[in-house]
């Protein structure tokens, strides 16, 4: 009996001994990055959303640190003694997480659902959660200020349509013509208005521009609004195989990638 | 027999009401299509006309607060005007003439609102009032053909389809184009703008394919013995380079090198990214820090990084001047992957096009107390060059200020030193 109840004590304590020796790995946070302005991923929905939870951070709980989560990070840093430099450093985060609580689960299900919510300590959360938003979190980008990601889908749609068979290079210069174009003076004022400007794109014209864009279609747009110019400041582009009016071919011609000669 | 003639006559039946029914949706959807675009044709027409009222109504006044009143109809009606004419099937050439003739009339309105240069803009635009009074006729009659179709879209789009040379149009056209040469002639800065942008500045000896492909790979060591196809650009391509295409493992990619003095103006590569192994923020400066040793651009700065989900982009600016100033319009992007920190891009053009930029324009202390609104916090402040609307590298004050309420909103600011313009005001994330 004495024996059986030493067992029961040893396995009690070894259980309890384990689940203390846990504890500190289930309550660790954030990976070793030191987050500055600029980053993107988990370990910034972590600190937003503890940030938050202490009532420091009021913006949306999406992974990007902008300068709405360098200024609240900054006034933690004031209020808690640290040194106020906008940068989550070691020290940082030990104070953020000793001070805040974070439930990963949920505040991941709230941004892969792509609902509208907040992650305010004291409240409970079934009450934070304000309704549908749409777009998954998990799927959103940090986009140069002058875009939308409404921009990037539109875009990512037309390139898809029109390149998708094309190389990576020829797919960035297509988004990027259509960048050049909204810098033209001879073309309309927005992403919008230049996609669907009628006979401008043959995936608008066949319905191509509906299918969905794969995530290399959405990076090549990315890298064009990031910059890169492939197509060497061309403002259009056609097949030559299959290009019928005469008016293209009587346009300067830059550089050809895969199927399509880009011009000017 | 009698059941087989019975069941054809039921599937012919049932196939001539199928065909007929997809006919009438179609009509209707050609219906739907040709009433939009009349209202659209329609609409472009009263606002060219309503455009061309407002500017020789413009011509009318002296007294301030009445010309200006016109100029913001005219700024407000050129835009939309444009609008309408984007949203119609015209031939690219009439359309482009047109987007930009519209467009040039509004920026002046816009520039003559802001600078109250009231007499240039009334002397330029008395030739203007008379031209757009001509191309607002010319206009009229090219599109009556558009009318003139008893309804019928497919006669509707012929008109549409037919090439300039025998379309309604070829008058409007060749008009367009001459009065947009006429009428608002290039500024010394956009010409200026142009040779920039077409390297025309650039005087270094011509190198061979084999140095461009040396120029790469000391640029971007991870590609030496890669797979090259090397092209030349077009002959019409307005500065020439070579475009090396390589292969190299899962590496995929292509570099652009200027023929003349091997600057290397855009590199790309694709090649898959470890979705879980992330190197840190700092590394990627270090890693950034030691390409910029290594190409020679020690004149360079960091701006601003972002990462995604599979690589960082980071954009750097020349620092030039007595100021310290960062010279926007020469960056640099480059793009590194996150698993390695490898160079997978980088964007060069703009630092190769290179402005001169003007040391002796004057810098006039702005006090930000009086300059925004007591809830506005000024964090930082520094001195950088940027391009104005005319296309002018100016110095500005880059103000970054935020509302001090609990959201934080932050905005970018830039103001010109010497006269105060804002050049431009951004959210930033």
């Amino acid at each position: 009996m004495v024996r059986k109840l030493l067992i029961s004590m040893l396995i009690l304590m070894t259980t309890i001994g384990t689940f203390t020796v846990m504890k500190p790995e289930e309550s660790f946070a954030f990976s070793n990055q030191v987050l500055e302005r600029g980053a993107f991923g988990d370990d910034v929905i972590e600190l937003q959303a503890r940030l938050q939870y202490l009532g420091f951070y009021h913006g949306k709980i999406d992974g990007k640190f902008g300068y709405g989560t360098y200024w609240a990070l900054r006034n933690f840093q004031e209020s808690y003694g640290l040194k106020v430099d906008g940068i989550a450093g070691a020290q940082t985060k030990r104070v953020l997480v000793n001070n805040s609580d974070f439930d990963r689960e949920w505040v991941h299900a709230q941004i892969n659902a792509g609902r509208d919510f907040t992650y305010y300590g004291g409240i409970p959360l079934n009450q934070q959660v304000k309704g549908n938003k749409g777009s998954s979190g998990s799927t959103s980008y940090q986009l140069p200020p002058k875009f939308t990601e409404q921009d990037l889908q539109l875009m990512a749609n037309a390139v898809y349509g029109e390149a998708r068979g094309e190389p990576y290079e020829g797919q960035v210069a297509v988004a990027a013509v259509i960048l050049n174009r909204l810098e033209s003076p001879d073309f309309p004022n927005t992403i919008s208005e230049i996609i669907f400007q009628p006979g401008a794109f043959t995936a608008v014209a066949d319905g191509q521009i509906w299918l969905t864009p794969n995530e290399r279609a959405k990076q090549a747009v990315l890298d064009a609004m990031s910059g890169w110019d492939p197509s060497e400041n061309a403002l259009y582009y056609f097949n030559p195989n299959t290009a019928t009016s005469k008016w293209i071919w009587s346009r300067p011609q830059i550089k050809q990638i895969g199927q399509h000669i880009f011009c000017y | 027999m009698k059941s087989a003639v019975y069941l054809l006559s039921i599937a012919v039946i049932a196939l001539g009401l199928y065909a007929f029914d997809v006919k009438e949706d179609n009509k209707q959807l050609q219906q739907a299509i040709h009433a939009q675009y009349t209202n659209s044709l329609s609409n472009a027409s009263e606002k060219l006309s309503y455009l061309q009222r407002s500017v020789a109504q413009s011509l009318l006044f002296q007294d301030e607060k009445a010309l200006q009143n016109e100029l913001d109809n005219i700024w407000r009606t050129s835009n939309e005007l444009r609008s309408s004419i984007s949203g119609l099937p015209l031939n690219p050439d009439v359309a482009n003439q047109w987007l930009r003739y519209i467009g040039k009339i509004g920026d002046e309105a816009k520039r003559a609102s802001t600078n109250g240069d009231y007499e240039t803009w009334q002397s330029k635009m008395k030739v203007v009032n008379k031209n757009l009074e001509q191309l607002t006729d010319e206009w009229a009659v090219a599109t009556a053909q558009f009318y003139e179709n008893d309804g019928n879209f497919d006669k509707w789009q012929q008109v549409a389809k037919t090439e300039l040379e025998e379309s309604p149009f070829k008058n409007l056209a060749s008009n367009l184009k001459t009065y947009t040469e006429k009428d608002f002639p290039l500024t010394t800065s956009e010409s200026d703008w142009l040779k920039k942008r077409d390297l025309k500045h650039i005087r270094d000896r011509e190198i061979t394919k084999d140095e461009a492909i040396q120029v790469l790979e000391k640029l971007v060591p991870g590609i030496e013995d890669a797979t090259y196809t090397v092209s030349k650009s077009k002959d019409d391509a307005p500065y020439p380079f070579y475009h090396i295409q390589f292969v190299k493992g899962s590496r995929v990619g292509y570099a652009d090198i200027t023929v003349k003095g091997g600057h290397l103006i855009s590199f790309l590569s694709e090649r898959p990214v470890q979705p879980d192994k992330n190197i840190t923020q700092e590394k990627v400066k270090e890693l950034v820090q030691q390409f910029i040793d290594r190409a020679g651009y020690d004149d360079l700065a960091l701006v601003e990084m972002r990462e995604n989900h599979e690589a960082w982009h980071i954009h750097l600016a020349r620092v030039a001047g007595k100021h310290n100033a960062f010279v926007y319009p020469d960056g640099v992007q480059l793009k590194v992957s996150k698993d390695s920190g490898e160079l997978l891009g980088l964007n060069a053009m703009e630092y190769v096009q290179r402005e001169n930029i003007n040391e002796n324009q004057p810098v006039v202390p702005i006090d930000w107390k009086q300059f925004f609104r007591p809830n506005t916090v000024v964090e930082e402040e520094r001195f950088i060059y940027t391009e104005n609307e005319a296309y002018e590298l100016r110095l500005c004050y880059e103000v970054i200020a935020r509302f001090s309420d609990n959201i934080n909103q932050t905005y970018r600011v830039v103001v010109d030193t010497e006269n105060h313009d804002v050049i431009k005001v951004e959210q930033l994330p």
